[in-house]
């Protein structure tokens, strides 16, 4: 029987805890090996909506929150714990697409702010964030950093066609 | 003072060619990756920057295409194909794995493309969990989920280490981030 199979409303109503810890040991290992982060996803499963994964090596970057409220969050693998992302994350941004290279250290983001779209670079060390032109103009949709923090892809909207431009960050 | 037409054209050609920091534009993915006016989709870049995977529509069906970044040459997918519509590329540092989203048996389902020993591993997820969005680590030990369950999206991480080698990341443990005074 499938951890699903167990989740009926009987089982969850008599015994939650019960049928809850049955249920992660069941799941704990896919037939293939690949076994779930317990404690991370459970941490994870604390926010109302987690969404948009980027991994970098140790670093986890995810869009969550409430709707309406969702920001930026940089969670250390190894440790199980968000980082503080001073300066990235506004009250009147609503977050789309984000990135992080294997170091934590660098965070591409594209936001929508007041009706618009941007692309910004956020360095952590230096808690800076810079302003990325779209040039020619064109509407941000979805980003991809490379791991060494070198390379950037960016799926722009020109026109009804959908482009991927690249940037090669110093 | 007027400018002279070669000055000004010349102010102009630098403006438009120069972003801020040092940033450089690599030349339109039009000229360099050979794909026309063709719409492109899902950008996903290998760990070293030297591998772009992204989709395209082949037959009316989304179709992830992997291509060298700089030459714009093509690798072939073929285990990859009649599983379309694609979904969510990325890739690991070398490029050696592609895990992404792939249409079989009726549903939508998480698979890793090992591109070093040709086989196509699947990740099956429990009961109704249906993958929205992937993320894979450089040195492939990790993959973030995002998974839609009664309508709200979470993301769990899987541990693969003890189901894929490591596509090795150069100096990772000894590296510094670029452009960082210190490692974080």
């Amino acid at each position: 029987m499938s951890a699903v199979g167990l989740r009926s409303k009987g089982v969850f109503a008599v015994a939650p805890g019960f049928a809850l810890a049955l249920g992660l040991l069941l799941g704990g290992c896919l037939d293939n090996g690949a076994r779930p982060l317990m404690g991370l996803n459970q941490q994870l499963a604390h926010t109302a909506v987690n969404r948009d994964p980027a991994l970098g090596s140790d670093w986890l970057a995810v869009i969550g929150g409430r709707e309406g409220r969702e920001q930026v969050r940089l969670v250390r693998l190894s440790q199980g714990a968000p980082v503080p992302l001073p300066g990235l994350n506004r009250p009147d941004a609503r977050p789309v697409s984000v990135a992080v290279d294997q170091w934590g250290e660098r965070l591409a983001l594209i936001r929508e702010l007041e009706g618009r779209r941007e692309l910004v670079l956020y360095r952590r060390s230096l808690q800076s964030l810079q302003l990325i032109p779209i040039e020619p103009a064109g509407v941000p949709h979805r980003l991809a950093l490379s791991a060494d923090g070198r390379v950037l892809a960016v799926e722009v909207g020109r026109g009804g066609l959908s482009q991927v431009d690249l940037l090669e960050l110093p | 003072m007027l400018l002279g037409p070669s000055l000004l054209s010349l102010l102009l050609l630098v403006q438009a060619c120069s972003l801020p920091w040092g940033i450089r534009r690599q030349p339109s993915p039009r000229g360099v990756l050979g794909l026309g006016a063709e719409s492109r989709q899902d950008p996903a870049l290998s760990g070293d920057g030297r591998l772009l995977a992204s989709l395209v529509l082949r037959s009316g069906r989304s179709t992830v295409l992997l291509q060298d970044r700089r030459s714009g040459q093509t690798m072939p997918l073929p285990l990859l194909r009649g599983q379309q519509p694609h979904s969510s590329p990325s890739l690991s540092w070398n490029g050696r794995y592609l895990a992404l989203l792939v249409w079989r048996g009726g549903r939508r389902q998480v698979v890793i493309n090992d591109r070093a020993t040709n086989r196509l591993l699947p990740l099956p997820l429990r009961g109704d969990q249906e993958a929205q969005r992937l993320s894979l680590a450089p040195d492939g030990r990790h993959l973030a989920v995002e998974l839609v369950e009664d309508g709200q999206s979470r993301v769990e991480v899987f541990n693969l280490g003890e189901w894929l080698e490591p596509d090795p990341v150069p100096g990772s443990l000894l590296g510094q981030a670029p452009g960082s005074g210190s490692r974080p």
